[in-house]
């Protein structure tokens, strides 16, 4: 696939998992996100602000800085809650996987629908572990906030390469590189999915498709 | 927190025509909407896209193409069928009277019987439905198919107008080399493919046939069951497109393959952890596709004859006899294709090796068959003869029931019994002819050399260059035998491709996962036999077999003189150019004067034709330079005169190339003009034409002009030369090795001594030589003079034959062609006449 793709992996306790997705998810998104962008007529633009703030963890020495947005805050909430939940039913050994994925959307003609293609994927792969007492617990409450402290300066050594990112966009294609839905902020397009243990395979959807159109092609 | 207008308002008193708080905000441009190709999402399929619309000729000439296809298929299937039931057959052949009032003669029309009889004959004949019916939806693909195509290629087609900046009108006159160029410069401004800045040859190649490759590879590992032992047929190869079409379905593309995605193996794949079950699974997956094929076997049945019908009728009407005449199987472009290697190299130099493979092949009648053959001609002729005297005599004999039929059926009795005899002026060469189509096709299994004669050598060529009847046949029992061979053999060896793909898998970052072999690595899968001695470290089951490895990076080398190889490709190719030079610099033993006329009037000849110069010198020299050895009775290597001929004919082909070169660096005037022509076309005699392509191509300002179709051409020309080399050097490497201990005898006791003496005195005798040539600026005398000097110091080396190469490798000769490459620097303004004609070929293609 033409995109890059990052791979994170932490192991925690089972009620750390949101906030240190949280911290990691919220952190890229911080280095994805512009302000709103207003057009003028003759096709330039000027940024809005972005404003920042900390965020403490409760179960983690650990502090994060995120946009201020609390309509971001709350989509992200959403996909992090999903996930723990999914990840508390599975039942087996609690595995699983999210990723973040940026996109952009690519307007076709008209038989076929417009096209999502990721250029960047950051995947967080969890592992929940149980521990038995107290003391752990305090043990792995540092461990895990000196963790994800690496896993940010990771991510902001990667961010910092100077690689790829769509182009900025003119007023008419915004949409197609930035998600515009929110009102006080513009991240990149992007996608959160997630896994519950690596299952094997690719789902019968993607497979029948490929099947289309590999007859399709020459 | 909506659009933040921070605290830090402006006073109201500065009254200004603008809204508040944005002229001191930062403006930006956008930039976006410049190029629409940035970012590709399925770099593979575009790549592949952009490659077969190249191939194809452009936009129009496909579309036509496929709407022809189409509509031919549905013109072959309702003829067909209006044949078979619409027609009263007995009206055409007069068994039946026709009352017409008005006049006596048949027309044609009155042969076909009404609409309704004939829809009604069609409807209760359940076999046209069913064939009708399977038709209609293999029509039906290619129609949806055909649409997609034209949605695809028409956004290809945009690429190339507007990215590439060439009209399709134009597109047949581009090389893909050149397109390739083009493709690597834009990726520096669009970013094509995200993950690196700059796409290599190598890049783009892989990503085409990333699948093709790995093809290749199990071939050449011998890993799919292609190959089997019958009890009546010996050693055959059954390889069809629908087992072939199976395979790929298996591993790459289908429900549950391997391949994640066009780019990706997938991951539990990689980890040899649970390598036993995943065989397992694979092996019961192709249990179900072998089971599947046995039940739709009848519906692929009539699918494939159809498809034979459609395809193959046309043919044998235009051209009956291309029936008898022979193709290169499918296997035999799986074997001897180079990895990365696109599919019109491919094809382009099989082409060329045709010629010479179809000779071979005739060279083979059976006596038998001849005698038998001889005769029947002979009767059908003597009655045939009859007949047409009978005619000429009366033309109302061919009103005769039959004798018009008899006629066309004797006749073709006669062509077909003349093939079987053997041509009167025929000389059976098969060792030279088989030379020279492996300097077509490089690669050969061993054993063939020095048994060309032999039928079984035959047989096995019948392998890789069947009968078109035969490819035919097979493509139609095909349906029948693939499930079988699916069940009983592949699925054995399910482990075994399991861990093939997950040994030479590798991912290379902005490419995806690739097979390894298509690195073309010598050090990790160089074959020691093939010239990698010491280099590799590839065990026996990383080796790629039949020197595949080496021959494939020479190949991709020459074909992308721009590519910049891993640095220990680099060494092999540098010291293998420089082995070639060395012989060059060697040449012919003994027989200097007439070698030399020989390859004098040869690099003449070369100017003008670079194919026909290789022929002339495979076919030519060897019995001559072998004879000449014999006679004089010294060792006799056979082997090390072959290396020797291949080098000389790399560098009578040299001028030309270095003549291309110096007119190409003309312009850019990076290097000073020289006063003294002759001395460095000598000299360029000396350093191959290869090196001054590598050399040239350094220089960016013609590199347009360096892939141009003219350079291309020499390109193939080279790799033959080199490929015969690398052959030649691989038997004296494998005798050597099995005659080891001789070769320490006869050294040790009788010649070593005095051949050393003799390479150092001849040694120091050409260099001292040469230098006052360097700067005379006389003319052909010296030229000459010294390149049979340098030949003459060469016979010596080829007589001491195999260990030669170690020993000269310490050897002043290295001198030599450290002169060559200083002679290089001052290359002059060239004198030959075929500069003359070369210009406007460059023109041509800037």
């Amino acid at each position: 696939m033409n995109c890059r793709s990052e791979v994170l992996e932490v192991s925690l306790e089972g009620r750390q998992v949101d906030e240190a997705l949280l911290s990691l998810l919220h952190t890229i998104l911080l280095h994805r996100s512009t302000g709103k962008f207003h057009y003028k007529k003759e096709g330039t633009y000027s940024i809005g602000t972005v404003g920042t703030q900390d965020t403490d963890c409760d179960f983690i020495d650990f502090t994060f800085v995120r946009v201020s947005s609390d309509e971001l805050d709350r989509v992200i909430r959403k996909a992090v809650t999903e996930f723990k939940d999914a990840l508390g039913n599975s039942g087996s050994d609690g595995m699983g996987q999210i990723s973040l994925e940026f996109y952009q959307k690519k307007k076709s003609r008209w038989p076929f629908s417009d096209e999502c293609i990721p250029w960047e994927v950051w995947t967080i792969k969890v592992n929940v572990v149980n521990l038995a007492n107290e003391q752990e617990r305090q043990i792995c409450r540092e461990k895990v906030g000196e963790k994800l402290g690496e896993k940010v300066i990771n991510i902001v050594e990667v961010i910092n390469r100077h690689e790829y990112l769509p182009k900025m966009p003119t007023q008419s294609e915004v949409d197609n590189v930035f998600d515009t839905s929110l009102k006080d902020v513009q991240p990149y397009l992007y996608k959160i999915t997630y896994q519950i243990t690596d299952s094997l395979g690719t789902s019968v959807s993607t497979t029948m498709r490929r099947l289309i159109k590999d007859t399709l092609a020459l | 927190m909506a659009h933040f207008d921070t605290e830090y308002q402006r006073l109201e008193a500065s009254y200004s025509d603008s809204p508040p708080g944005e002229e001191n905000l930062l403006v930006h441009v956008p930039e976006g909407s410049k190029s629409q190709w940035h970012h590709i999402e399925n770099l593979d399929l575009f790549f592949q896209r952009v490659y077969n619309l190249h191939q194809k000729n452009g936009f129009t000439c496909m579309l036509l193409g496929e709407i022809f296809e189409l509509v031919q298929l549905v013109f072959v299937v309702a003829f067909t069928v209006f044949l078979a039931n619409c027609v009263d057959y007995d009206i055409l052949f007069a068994n039946k009277f026709v009352n017409h009032t008005d006049s006596s003669k048949v027309t044609l029309p009155d042969a076909f019987l009404p609409v309704d009889v004939c829809s009604a004959r069609i409807r209760d004949n359940v076999f046209v439905i069913f064939i009708m019916v399977i038709s209609g939806v293999f029509w039906l693909h290619r129609l949806i198919k055909f649409i997609y195509n034209v949605c695809c290629y028409w956004e290809i087609r945009s690429f190339y107008i507007n990215a590439l900046k060439m009209s399709m009108a134009d597109l047949p006159y581009f090389t893909w080399q050149e397109v390739q160029a083009r493709i690597i410069e834009i990726q520096k401004e669009h970013q094509i493919c995200i993950h690196k800045k700059e796409l290599t040859e190598l890049d783009i190649y892989h990503r085409i046939l990333r699948f093709k490759n790995y093809m290749v590879a199990m071939v050449n590992k011998s890993l799919l069951p292609i190959r089997f032992r019958l009890p009546f047929l010996g050693d055959s190869v059954f390889y069809t497109r629908g087992l072939k079409y199976n395979f790929e379905l298996i591993f790459f593309w289908g429900p549950g393959s391997l391949f994640e995605n066009e780019w990706s193996l997938k991951s539990e794949y990689k980890r040899g952890g649970n390598r036993l079950e995943l065989a397992d699974r694979l092996s019961s997956r192709i249990l179900w596709i072998g089971i599947a094929n046995l039940l739709l076997c009848p519906v692929i049945l009539i699918w494939q004859i159809l498809y034979a019908f459609f395809s193959y009728t046309e043919v044998i009407k235009r051209e009956p006899g291309s029936l008898g005449a022979r193709c290169w199987s499918l296997y035999g472009r799986c074997y001897l294709r180079h990895f990365n290697e696109l599919d019109h190299e491919l094809m382009s130099r099989l082409s060329k090796g045709y010629k010479a493979s179809s000779k071979y092949m005739n060279c083979f009648m059976s006596p038998l068959l001849t005698v038998v053959a001889k005769n029947v001609a002979f009767f059908a002729g003597s009655i045939l003869a009859v007949l047409i005297a009978l005619t000429i005599y009366d033309e109302d004999v061919l009103a005769v029931e039959h004798v018009l039929s008899s006629i066309t059926l004797l006749g073709v009795g006669i062509t077909i019994c003349r093939s079987f005899i053997p041509d009167k002026h025929m000389v059976f060469c098969p060792e030279q002819l088989l030379k020279v189509i492996l300097a077509h096709i490089h690669y050969m299994p061993d054993h063939w050399q020095g048994n060309a004669h032999r039928y079984e050598t035959r047989d096995e060529f019948a392998q890789l260059f069947q009968y078109k009847a035969v490819f035919i046949l097979e493509e139609l029992l095909s349906p029948v035998i693939t499930p079988f061979i699916l069940i009983f053999c592949l699925r054995r060896k399910s482990l075994e491709i399991i861990d093939f793909f997950r040994n030479f898998t590798v991912e290379v970052v902005g490419v995806g996962d690739t097979c390894s072999f298509a690195q073309m690595d010598v050090r990790q899968h160089g074959h020691p036999a093939w010239m990698s001695a010491g280099k590799t470290e590839a065990s026996i089951y990383q080796q790629a077999e039949d020197g595949k490895t080496e021959l494939s990076l020479m190949h991709f080398a020459i074909t992308n003189p721009q590519w910049q190889p891993p640095r220990e490709s680099t060494h092999f190719i540098s010291q293998l150019k420089e082995k070639v030079h060395r012989e060059a610099t060697g040449g012919q033993p003994g027989n200097a004067p007439e070698n030399h006329a020989f390859t004098s009037t040869h690099s003449l000849q070369s100017e003008s034709e670079p194919r026909s110069l290789i022929a002339n010198l495979l076919v030519g020299p060897p019995s001559l330079a072998s004879l000449h050895l014999g006679r004089e009775g010294s060792i006799i290597n056979h082997l090390s005169i072959g290396v020797s001929e291949g080098a000389s004919a790399l560098r009578s082909l040299s001028p030309l190339s270095t003549s291309i070169h110096m007119r190409g660096s003309f312009p850019s005037s990076r290097l000073p003009r020289p006063d003294h022509p002759a001395v460095a076309a000598g000299r360029a005699m000396a350093g191959s034409g290869t090196d001054a392509r590598t050399i040239s191509s350094g220089s960016s300002a013609w590199e347009g002009q360096l892939t141009s179709m003219v350079l291309s051409e020499y390109a193939s020309t080279e790799m033959s030369i080199h490929a015969l080399y690398m052959h030649e050097m691989h038997k004296q490497q494998s005798r050597g090795e099995l005659s080891r201990h001789t070769w320490h005898r006869q050294e040790s006791d009788e010649s070593s001594e005095s051949v050393h003496d003799d390479v150092e005195a001849i040694r120091n005798l050409p260099r001292s030589n040469t230098f006052p040539f360097a700067t005379t600026p006389n003319q052909e005398g010296a030229a000459l003079q010294s390149s049979s000097q340098r030949r003459y110091g060469g016979t010596t080396d080829s007589l001491c034959g195999g260990p030669r190469f170690q020993r000269t490798a310490r050897m002043p000769m290295g001198g030599w062609s450290e002169e060559s490459q200083t002679g290089r620097h001052h290359e002059p303004v060239p004198e030959e006449g075929a500069e003359d004609e070369l210009p406007p070929h460059i023109h041509k293609v800037t």
